[in-house]
This record gives C-alpha cells, sequence and structure tokens, in this order.
C-alpha cells in the first residue's frame, strides 16, 4: 500500500522543527516551542511509517541495505531528541541533534540499496552485527553532540558570558554523565559490532569465510574500536579524563573515528555487497532445493 | 466607591527610620485593626506592613486625616515626626497603587515574588479581625488576580535581579543537575553567605560545610544551615572536596592565591568542576585562580553585571505589566461605579414586576380557560417585555458608569419611576 510517505516527508518535518529552533535565537513568539515539538513529532510518526512499511515490503528490513541502516539509526537519535525535548523542553538541543539526524538522512542518500551481503551468511549473526552498529553509532553521535555541548557551555561559564533564555544547554553536569556513557556504550556496542561481524563472515561458506583485514570497512572499524577501547581505559585509569573537558574531547573524536568508518561503508564498501559467485551460489543451492 | 483610601509609606517616600516607627507585626496588626474597626464601626480596613511599606486601605471614612490620625495614634508618633513622608490616595489611584504594589511595580526590587504573599496575608488578618467587607474584598481579590496576570503575561518574575539568586539559579545551576548531595563550602560567615545560602536551600538540599576565622560566628552559620563548621586550617582539603564554593570573608588581602591553589587544590581536584562565588570585596580569590581546568570563577562585579543584564530585561517588560494594571484598574473602578446603581437597577425591576404581576393575575381571572402552557407563555411574554423595557436604562448606567458614578441619571431614573431611596 502506498501512503505516499516518503523520505522528503520526515526529512522537512525534521527540518523545520530545525528551522524553528533557529528562530528561537533571535525570535520568541508564542507557541514556537508546541509548533517545534509538533513538527518533530510529525516527523518521527512519518520516519516510524516510512520504516514500517519497509519490513511491510521486505521482512529483512530495516537492516536490509545500507541506506535503512541509515534510516534506522536517524530514527532512533530522533527518538531520543524528542525524549530530551520532553525533559529539557527549554534547552537548544535540536541544534545539535537535528543536523545530525538530517546528515543521517543526505547520508542515506549517498549509500546503496543493494541487499546487504550479510543476509548470505546466517542470519541473526548479520542482523546483530548490523544492530549492534547502528546503536554503537547513534551513542557515538549522542556523545559528540554532548560533547559539543559541554565544550561550548564551559567556554561561555568560563568566560563569564551571561545566560541566555534563548539558548539554553543542558547543565555541565548532565553533559559529562552522558559523555562518560556514551563512551562506555560505544565501546561495547561497536566491539559487539565488530565481533559479530567477524563470526558472520568467518560463518559464510564457500571461499568467502576469512576476514578480509585489510579491507578499508574492517580497517576503519577495527582503528575505531581500538580508539574507544583507548579511551575508555585512559578514563579509567587516568582520574582527569573521567570529567570535564577531557571526557568531551574523547567524544568528540571518537565521532571522527565515526565518520571515517561512514565514509568507508558508504562509499567504498565491498564487503557487505552480494558478489556474483554468491549470488550463483545460493540460486544453486536454491535450485537444489526445489 | 465608598470613599475609598490608602494611607502610608514606603521605600519610594519615607527612609527607614520613618518605616520603622509605623511597622506593625503581625500581632500588633490584629491589634490596631480590632481597634480601628471598633472606633470605625461602619468602615472596611485593611493594613499592609511589609519592610518596605506600611500601608491602610480603608472605605466608609469620610477623609484621610482621620485615617492618619488613627495610624499615627496607635504607633504613638507624633505627625511632625512622619511629615512629608505620608502618602494619601483616594478611589481610582487607591486601587492602581495596590494593584501595582501586589503585582511588584512598586517593590524594591521591582518583580520580586514575596509582596504577592504579604498582600494575601494582610487581607487574611483583616478578615480575621472581621474588618473587610465587599468592596475591599473585591479590590483585593482583583489585586489578586492583577499580580497573577501580570506574573503570567509578562516576563517580569523570570529575570533574577539580586546577587545569590543570579549566582545559584542563573549560573551555579549551568553546571549542576542539582544540588542535592553536592559539597558546598562557605567561606566566612558574612550576611552575604547568609542569603545566598538561603536560595541554595530552595534549590537542594547539598552538604554544607562552613570555614571561618571567627569559630564562634562560622559555628553559628554552619547550625542555621545544618551545616558542619571546620577549623581555618582546613581551607585546603575543604577546596578539594567542594562542587561549590561561597567566598563572603571580610579580608583585606585575597585568602585564595593563584600559587596557594595551584600547589594544594587543584592537583588534587583532578580537574574536577568546582564553581566559586567570590562574593567578597575585596576579593578573597586571585582572578588567575579560574585559569585552572574546571574551575568557574565569579566575583562580585561579575554577578553585578548578570543582575544589570536582567534588571534591563525586566524594565522592557514594564509597559506590558503597566498596559494590565490599567486595564484591570479601568475594570474594577467601572465595576465599583455599576455596582453603585444596584439598588436603582432594583427598584426600578420592582416596580416593573409589580405591575406586571398585577395584569398577569386579571387577565388569567378573564380567561379562566387557559391550560397550563398557555398560560406559561403568557408570563414568558410578560417577563421579556420587563426586561426589554430595562434594558436601555440598564445599558444607559452602564455605559455612564465608566466615567463615575452616574448620579444625575440615577436622580432622573428615581424621579421618573417614582422610586424610594
Amino acid at each position: 500500500m502506498d501512503t505516499g510517505i516518503n523520505m522528503l516527508c520526515f526529512s522537512a518535518s525534521y527540518a523545520i522543527a530545525l528551522a524553528l529552533e533557529l528562530s528561537g535565537l533571535w525570535v520568541q513568539f508564542r507557541l514556537r516551542r508546541l509548533a517545534l515539538l509538533l513538527a518533530a513529532a510529525a516527523g518521527l510518526v512519518a520516519h516510524t511509517w516510512y520504516l514500517g512499511r519497509r519490513v511491510a515490503e521486505m521482512p529483512a528490513a530495516p537492516l536490509a541495505n545500507q541506506q535503512d541502516w541509515y534510516i534506522l539509526a536517524a530514527w532512533a537519535l530522533a527518538v531520543v531528541y524528542l525524549t530530551l525535548k520532553f525533559y529539557y523542553p527549554r534547552s537548544s538541543i535540536g541544534l545539535f541533534v537535528l543536523p545530525v539526524v538530517l546528515g543521517l538522512i543526505g547520508g542515506s542518500l549517498l549509500a546503496t540499496t543493494e541487499p546487504l551481503a550479510t543476509f548470505q551468511a546466517p542470519r541473526i549473526w548479520g542482523q546483530v552485527h548490523g544492530i549492534f552498529l547502528m546503536l554503537g553509532t547513534v551513542v557515538v553521535l549522542l556523545g559528540f553532540v554532548a560533547g559539543l555541548m559541554y565544550l561550548i557551555q564551559s567556554y561561555r561559564l568560563k568566560r563569564k558570558l551571561p545566560a541566555d533564555s534563548r539558548f539554553q544547554l543542558p547543565s555541565l553536569e548532565w553533559l559529562e554523565r552522558v559523555n562518560s556513557w556514551s563512551l562506555g556504550a560505544a565501546t561495547l556496542l561497536v566491539g559487539g559490532g565488530f565481533l559479530t561481524g567477524v563470526l558472520s563472515r568467518l560463518a559464510q561458506e564457500g571461499d568467502q569465510n576469512f576476514v578480509p583485514w585489510t579491507d578499508p570497512v574492517v580497517m576503519s572499524l577495527a582503528a575505531m574500536l581500538l580508539w574507544l577501547i583507548v579511551a575508555e581505559v585512559f578514563r579509567l585509569v587516568y582520574p582527569a579524563a573521567r570529567q570535564g573537558r577531557k571526557v568531551a574531547y574523547l567524544t568528540v573524536a571518537a565521532f571522527v573515528f565515526l565518520l571515517l568508518v561512514l565514509a568507508a561503508v558508504t562509499l567504498r564498501d565491498s564487503l557487505h555487497q552480494k558478489t556474483e559467485r554468491a549470488e550463483t551460489s545460493s540460486s544453486t543451492a536454491a535450485g537444489g532445493l526445489r | 466607591m465608598k470613599n475609598l483610601r490608602m494611607i502610608g509609606c514606603s521605600h519610594r517616600d519615607a527612609g527607614i527610620d520613618v518605616r520603622q516607627l509605623l511597622a506593625f507585626d503581625a500581632k500588633q496588626t490584629a491589634d490596631a485593626l480590632g481597634i480601628w474597626g471598633s472606633r470605625f464601626p461602619d468602615a472596611e480596613l485593611v493594613l499592609l506592613s511589609t519592610c518596605n511599606r506600611v500601608e491602610l486601605y480603608a472605605t466608609g471614612i469620610p477623609n484621610s486625616e482621620t485615617l492618619v490620625e488613627a495610624l499615627l495614634d496607635y504607633r504613638h508618633v507624633p505627625s511632625e515626626q512622619v511629615e512629608g513622608n505620608l502618602l494619601s490616595l483616594a478611589n481610582t489611584d487607591a486601587v492602581r497603587h495596590l494593584y501595582r504594589v501586589t503585582s511588584s511595580l512598586e517593590s524594591m526590587v521591582v518583580g520580586e515574588p514575596q509582596i504577592l504573599a504579604q498582600v494575601k496575608q494582610a487581607y487574611q488578618s483583616a478578615q480575621e479581625v472581621g474588618t473587610t467587607g465587599p468592596l475591599l474584598h473585591d479590590l483585593f481579590q482583583s489585586a489578586l488576580r492583577t499580580a497573577r496576570r501580570v506574573a503570567g503575561e509578562t516576563a517580569l518574575h523570570k529575570h533574577r535581579v539580586s546577587i545569590p539568586s543570579v549566582a545559584i539559579a542563573d549560573l551555579a545551576s549551568c553546571v549542576f543537575e542539582t544540588f542535592n548531595e553536592k559539597h558546598v563550602l562557605v567561606i566566612g560567615a558574612g550576611a552575604m553567605a547568609d542569603e545566598t545560602l538561603r536560595y541554595l536551600r530552595d534549590e537542594g538540599e547539598p552538604h554544607i560545610h562552613v570555614i571561618n576565622r571567627d569559630p564562634e560566628r562560622g559555628k553559628l552559620l554552619a547550625q542555621r544551615w545544618g551545616g558542619q563548621y571546620h577549623e581555618w586550617s582546613e581551607l585546603w582539603n575543604q577546596l578539594v572536596q567542594a562542587d561549590l564554593a561561597i567566598s563572603t570573608t571580610s579580608a583585606t588581602e585575597p585568602v585564595v592565591t593563584t600559587s596557594a591553589f595551584d600547589k594544594y587544590v587543584a592537583p588534587h581536584r583532578h580537574q574536577r568542576p568546582l564553581i566559586i562565588l567570590d562574593l567578597a570585596v575585596p576579593r578573597d580569590f586571585e582572578q588567575a585562580v579560574s585559569e585552572a581546568l574546571g574551575i568557574y570563577l565569579y566575583s562580585l562585579d561579575d554577578l553585578a553585571q548578570a543582575c544589570k543584564k536582567n534588571q534591563s530585561a525586566r524594565a522592557a517588560e514594564l509597559p506590558r505589566a503597566e498596559k494590565i494594571v490599567t486595564q484591570e484598574t479601568a475594570s474594577f473602578v467601572t465595576n465599583a461605579h455599576h455596582r453603585a446603581t444596584a439598588p436603582v437597577i432594583a427598584g426600578l425591576r420592582q416596580e416593573l414586576e409589580r405591575p406586571k404581576k398585577t395584569e398577569l393575575e386579571r387577565l388569567f381571572r378573564k380567561l379562566p380557560d387557559l391550560d397550563g402552557p398557555q398560560r406559561q407563555e403568557i408570563e414568558q411574554f410578560a417577563d421579556r417585555l420587563v426586561n426589554k423595557m430595562l434594558h436601555p436604562p440598564m445599558e444607559s448606567l452602564r455605559d455612564a458608569s465608566q466615567n463615575g458614578t452616574p448620579h444625575g441619571l440615577l436622580d432622573a431614573i428615581r424621579r421618573l419611576f417614582h422610586l424610594e431611596d
């Protein structure tokens, strides 16, 4: 059933919400906050509808291809944004989170719609691998946003810039807690994603059951995981890295690694694509079953 | 309005010496109202006494001099001592004044919220003594409504303007999500420390630690706020533990130098955020202390600047608040004048009801065959006719009430319809 809901619908809703967040920096008009919440909520409803329709069309969705993966990550971040907006209605969190949500949707346009090769492997590993990395991405992005807000808030307080009701950020204490949590959670999720990726690769049949360590996707993901582990160890060992600006810098650096991974996956991914041989072998297997 | 009057003094017209002479505590307020109530049995009276004002609102008293005399008599203050310091207002001016007072437009710190509760309390005290009546009831209820409108429709109360409130609510809350369980160190036991702790307690339940050179005063302050007193030698150790430090000593030299801070405090804090409110003049913390990572240092000048900005923001809200007061004053005065026409309107209705009733009885006698619904229809017709006849004079009275009690029109109606007083 074609309901007419496409990516443009929810992207436009999020863009309107972002425009309303931005307008609050200059003008405060009545019902602005309500309009903002309605726009973001409408976007999330359309977004959910879109993903639901994808699942109805293709059971492997929303992790069937790279594009779906991006859109699912954007959806998770939009859910986080709306939840935070209810808890901190006056804060300008949207100025930081909504561009990332729109960035993920924009990234999905560059991503391929070809089915992911992981479905040739035992399906559960592929799904777990995809979910782990999607959640890891969302957590790293959340940590990045919190880190950025921490640095801005800290800069304002350090320079004694007066509090401005038009641009309010959560407290340093809260941001620091989110930063620390995101680093720990990202390490576990990305580690889990990496491990399940390796396992799913090894579980494949034929000449695909090896890990191509020199592949740009594997290399960038391994580098990111290594960075997260080092950062986490650094944080646990060195007390000063557990709080303040240092933990914010660590999350911002994790974001840079994430960008590298996403670039490798989106632009130079040969790992997750179906190969001709794989397709042939799967059709042969299907034929054999018949 | 039955001669609504207000006499009194405030921080605007009288110094603290005069205000102190005329100030009433809760017991004296009840006592004075009781005495004045017996002396002026037809009067309605409410006495508002706060740190910044003493105001007596009354109706049914022929002139302000009588009211002034009653006030000064009770306080045993010779009139020469307060000459030129007392404000006397009547009717519309008195209404507007009370609305401005209740909305905190007349307060020393415009927008401070306490005055609303004080006005409410003043009215309740008068009610308990039994010196209120319909006019003052309406006046005070509408004053409270006006204040709530000003608070709700303007941002007058949203901008904090006192140093401690700005320090805690506008700055420290940007660092801490909650003040519960936070280690708050108070260095010195000055009045500003006390005031800041009051704001802090409104925001949460921190652990309070006091350090003072004079143990007596330090212990007293710690005791008052349920905190712990420490010897002066504990200063560095306490600074290492602290999340928030409030310094208010009267030392002439900085208590915490940069070198001492870098040596005894910074290495042990591991860059854990510390907000320092240096409320002392001269400063207790050297400015360069703020260069350490995680340290947010605010001096009195920094906070005063934030207060000034908030004051300007409040000033920008004043025209909207004044507009609400003007609207509400006009509405109250019109209603009060219109209420004065009520007896005439009631008399007029009675004058028309009487012939209506007589004529209906006569008609029903002549038409005995009418059934219930027919009789009801005729009765309704008569009611509608009376109401329509009453409508033009009532409209005229309402319109005329906007410019004061329409005595001329009321007299004309009385004479035209032979109404008794």
